[in-house]
């Protein structure tokens, strides 16, 4: 038994694995193909994303804070996926919260942590609200959440684009931007030169909050339950719609909290293009991790460092474009989401395995 | 006779649950025969059959088909091969048409367009010839669990299977239907074809078989003629002792009213009236059986009273508190507990721990929760105490149930609905698909229940299983009690003429 719970572990680890060092091995010919030397392109790489010579210029750094809104994201995803909602609607959620933190970061006066707090709340709020939406029309009308949430992200794209072009948009000329919010209400950093601070650490909590609340949780079973087996979770007396309902909440307030940070840590106001995909990035992080907390801070980490790297070893050191990285990126991604394919070769080398030793022990 | 299958020496082990399935299995069958296997939950019929069909691949062992050596790698090869396979847990697409499972793959098609009106005629002439009519536009979704199985049957034999397996396929028949099907078994037969069947039910298999293999503990304990053998041998192999059939003794006196169902109006799923006006009571200590054909408003009815389906018009009473409009959770711990008909995708959730799965009546009580966590100690210490007290063979805490066979989850199920000792218990068709010692075990949970003082609703279309129960048995007719007699009362003709929906004789009624 615990034999067989161990190989399960190995499994789980073993998959990703190997799904990555196939990744690496299409992309090493790749860029073979363009005349670069992947030895040296993978090192740059590795040594622009993850390395830090002074604790003042320090990438790994800037790693942790491009994976700030990407965990708080995959975490978003994870918490909808695991209620039975395939909610790809972080994107619009992360754009309502940070629309909302942007606004009230200069609308209102507040004295420091209150100021903060106020605007990290409101944009929780706003991505629940936002989430909420689709949810309802899921459980009362049953329309499919994945159309809905992708046409409520458009929504909110445009949505973004006319605040910042008219209501809130301030000196006329220059790319439309916001004004920046006041400085009682920006996030504080840990170290000069970067932009890595307290917005970690909160998506490191959420994470912790979010592991205990899916899977300690009464609330978090309901929700589980509700995902996996709505007619069982009904037999039994759980308030289905409600429990999908709250997962949708929850997740499109972790989105919002994304926003807000990211307005509140590193822009200080939203402006034309704030948006770069980080609400769909959030699914990517969520499946390749597993929907598992842990899994989402670990992919959310490797996933930013690995985007750095490109952009900063591959394409300032290498001259080969950044867009080489995107192309590992989801080289690694689609070889993960084969994973059926990688557990049969780790179920069939297992058994060739078990052959071979059982023949060693009948000899 | 030539042997249409012949396995020898097959061997299956399964690393994940550490059960050795099979063990140096020899089984054959005779073409144009019925093979009756049978064996205790968990024997490893259906692995075996799972190798023959291609779905698992045996550790060692050959099998021979017509004579040939042949590897099945893939259930395509098993088809490529003559064998089809009705499983026994249903692999049928709920959103899609009669029509269109049965046609699954190989649909008619003209210049790479469906023909979608010809589909239908196709079923339905295929229906006819094999004297299972099914109605090709329905929807597999809003099929009773018996018309389920039949569509099953029929996809197979679409695939012109000269070798059928058929894995438990009357667990859910009305007897009338299992005696068609058997003509439909016996004509197949007679056209030369194979017929392998899985099955509990040992009458069954004097009826219809003409060899039966019984298994048990993965290993093949007796092959004979259906001439040289009976019910209780066959009973007594399978699972190495004499089997008691409990029979409720009438002597305990039928306590107060526990629950009672008024003028009670429900709809279907597709709106139209199943249950219209039906009132009964049921009292402590008393089982009231609910016997008809499947498709008689059971469902609606059972869903009605355990609050997963509204009701038009009418109460639902338990210990005289209303509660029609009261949600499942109420219900339960109103004392209400609900052993459904569908224990793989209502009664249990495959997807996670056996200790999810034992608290989801009750996860929101103390000690199994505490200010919303879960208590996880707690759990596991009912979980346990669940494995032991229903001997749940092979049943782990903290880890999955999905391999565990199909009478160890229907303890699973039992053990977690009788532990918060209910008041009164709904167990519909709680018996479906278990061996002889199985549904002895079940029986007896049940009987005990009773003899503390529960009070018991059971819907069964197994006349016998109504017939070993209970004190009274109330018959459904489209959606109506046509009848109630009481356990002295009651003969197989009586509840035959009130389940074909015939008025038994007036002089008889005023006796009663
Ligand atoms: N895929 C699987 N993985 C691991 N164990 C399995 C698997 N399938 C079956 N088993 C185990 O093998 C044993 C035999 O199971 P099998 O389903 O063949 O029994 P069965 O005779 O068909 O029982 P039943 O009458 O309840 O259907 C059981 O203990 C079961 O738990
Ligand atoms: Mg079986």
């Amino acid at each position: 038994m615990s034999k067989s719970s161990f190989s399960k572990k190995i499994n789980v680890l073993l998959v990703p694995v190997l799904a990555t060092i196939s990744g690496l091995i299409l992309s090493s010919v790749i860029l073979l193909l363009t005349n670069h030397s992947p030895i040296q392109a993978f090192s740059a790489l590795v040594n622009s994303g993850f390395s830090c010579s002074k604790l003042t210029n320090c990438n790994f750094f800037q790693t942790l804070q491009l994976a700030t809104p990407l965990i708080l994201n995959g975490l978003s995803a994870t918490v909808a996926f695991r209620s039975g909602m395939f909610s790809i609607g972080q994107e619009g959620q992360f754009l309502m919260g940070a629309i909302v933190a942007a606004w009230l970061g200069y609308a209102i006066h507040l004295p420091p942590v209150i100021h903060q707090i106020v605007l990290i709340a409101a944009a929780v709020l706003a991505g629940g609200m936002y989430a909420w939406i689709p949810g309802i029309l899921k459980v009362k009308l049953n329309i499919n959440e994945v159309i809905t949430t992708v046409m409520m992200n458009n929504i909110a794209i445009l949505f973004m684009s006319y605040v910042v072009n008219f209501p809130m948009n301030v000196d006329k000329g220059s790319t439309a931007r916001s004004s920046p919010i006041d400085i009682s209400a920006t996030l504080p950093t840990f170290f000069q030169g970067s932009k890595w601070g307290v917005g970690f650490v909160i998506a490191i909590a959420a994470s912790i909050i979010v592991y205990f609340y899916i899977w300690r949780s009464t609330r978090g079973y309901e929700q589980r339950m509700s995902g996996q087996s709505p007619l069982f979770a009904r037999f039994g007396g759980i308030k289905t719609t409600r429990a999908v309902l709250r997962g949708m909440i929850i997740s499109g307030g972790l989105a919002g909290m994304a926003g807000a940070i990211e307005v509140m840590g590193v822009h200080h106001r939203i402006m034309q293009g704030f948006s770069t995909g980080l609400g769909f990035d959030g699914v990517m992080v969520a499946l390749l991790g597993q929907t598992h907390p842990v899994g989402v801070v670990i992919v959310g980490i490797l996933f930013a460092g690995v985007r750095l790297g490109a952009q900063i070893g591959l394409q300032t050191f290498m001259q080969i474009p950044r867009e080489l990285g995107g192309v590992i990126i989801a080289l690694i991604i689609l070889f993960v989401s084969a994973d059926t394919f990688f557990k049969d070769v780790v179920q069939t080398t297992q058994k060739w395995l078990n052959k071979i030793f059982s023949r060693f022990r009948k000899a | 006779m030539a042997l249409a299958v012949e396995m020898t020496g097959i061997s299956k082990y399964f690393p994940s649950t550490a059960v050795q399935a099979n063990r140096g299995v020899n089984f054959s069958a005779e073409s144009g025969q019925v093979h009756a296997l049978v064996g205790e939950n968990g024997a490893g019929k259906t692995t075996l059959m799972n190798i023959l069909y291609g779905l698992h691949q045996p550790d060692e062992g050959e099998i021979k088909i017509n004579g040939k050596h042949v590897l099945v790698p893939t259930p395509n090869e098993a088809i490529h091969l003559g064998i089809g396979m009705v499983h026994q847990h249903f692999k049928l697409i709920p959103s899609f048409t009669v029509a269109q499972n049965i046609l699954l793959g190989i649909e008619p098609h003209k210049y790479g367009l469906l023909r979608q009106g010809y589909e239908n005629d196709m079923v339905r002439a295929l229906a006819d010839s094999f004297g299972l009519p099914v109605e090709p536009s329905e929807k597999v979704s809003n099929l009773t669990v018996g018309m389920q199985q039949r569509v099953e049957i029929l996809k197979t034999l679409q695939r012109n299977a000269y070798i059928l397996l058929l894995d438990e396929p009357t667990a859910v028949l009305t007897p009338q239907e299992a005696d068609e099907f058997f003509k439909v078994l016996r004509n197949l037969a007679e056209r030369g074809r194979t017929v392998i069947l899985i099955t509990h039910k040992l009458p069954e298999v004097m009826k219809v078989a003409d060899q039966v293999t019984v298994m048990r503990h993965g290993e093949v304990i007796e092959v004979t003629s259906i001439s040289d053998t009976n019910i209780n041998s066959l009973a007594h192999a399978m699972v190495g002792r004499n089997i008691v059939f409990n029979k409720k003794e009438s002597h305990v006196r039928p306590g107060e009213v526990i629950a009672e169902v008024k003028d009670l109006f429900v709809s279907s799923n597709n709106g139209a009236a199943a249950v219209m006006g039906v009132s009964f009571q049921v009292h402590k200590n008393e089982i009231l059986g609910i016997a008809g054909v499947s498709g008689n408003g059971q469902n609606e009815l059972t869903e009605a009273i355990t609050g997963l389906r509204e009701v038009d018009k009418g109460k639902v009473l338990l210990a005289s508190l209303d509660i029609t409009k009261a949600a499942v959770h109420e219900r339960r711990k109103s004392g209400m507990a609900h052993i459904p008909e569908d224990r793989m995708t209502m009664g249990l959730n495959l997807q996670t721990t056996l200790d999810e799965n034992v608290i989801v009546n009750q996860y929101r009580q103390k000690p199994y929760s505490r200010a919303g966590f879960l208590v996880a100690a707690a759990i596991r210490k009912l979980a346990n105490s669940i494995i032991e007290r229903f001997s749940v063979a092979s049943a782990k805490t903290g880890e999955g149930i999905a391999t565990l066979s199909g009478g160890n989850l229907q303890k699973l199920v039992l053990g977690r609905e009788l532990s918060g000792n209910p008041h009164f218990i709904v167990a519909s068709q709680p018996t479906r698909g278990l061996d002889v010692g199985s549904i002895e075990f079940v029986h007896k949970s049940l009987l005990d229940a009773s003899r503390s003082g529960a009070g018991i609703l059971l819907i069964s279309v197994d006349i016998d299983e109504i017939f070993s129960l209970c004190d009274r048995i109330a018959v459904l007719y489209r959606g109506q009690i046509a009848g109630v007699l009481s356990a002295e009362d009651a003969d197989e003709q009586k509840l035959g003429i009130l389940m074909a929906g015939g008025n038994l004789d007036p002089a008889e009624e005023m006796t009663q």
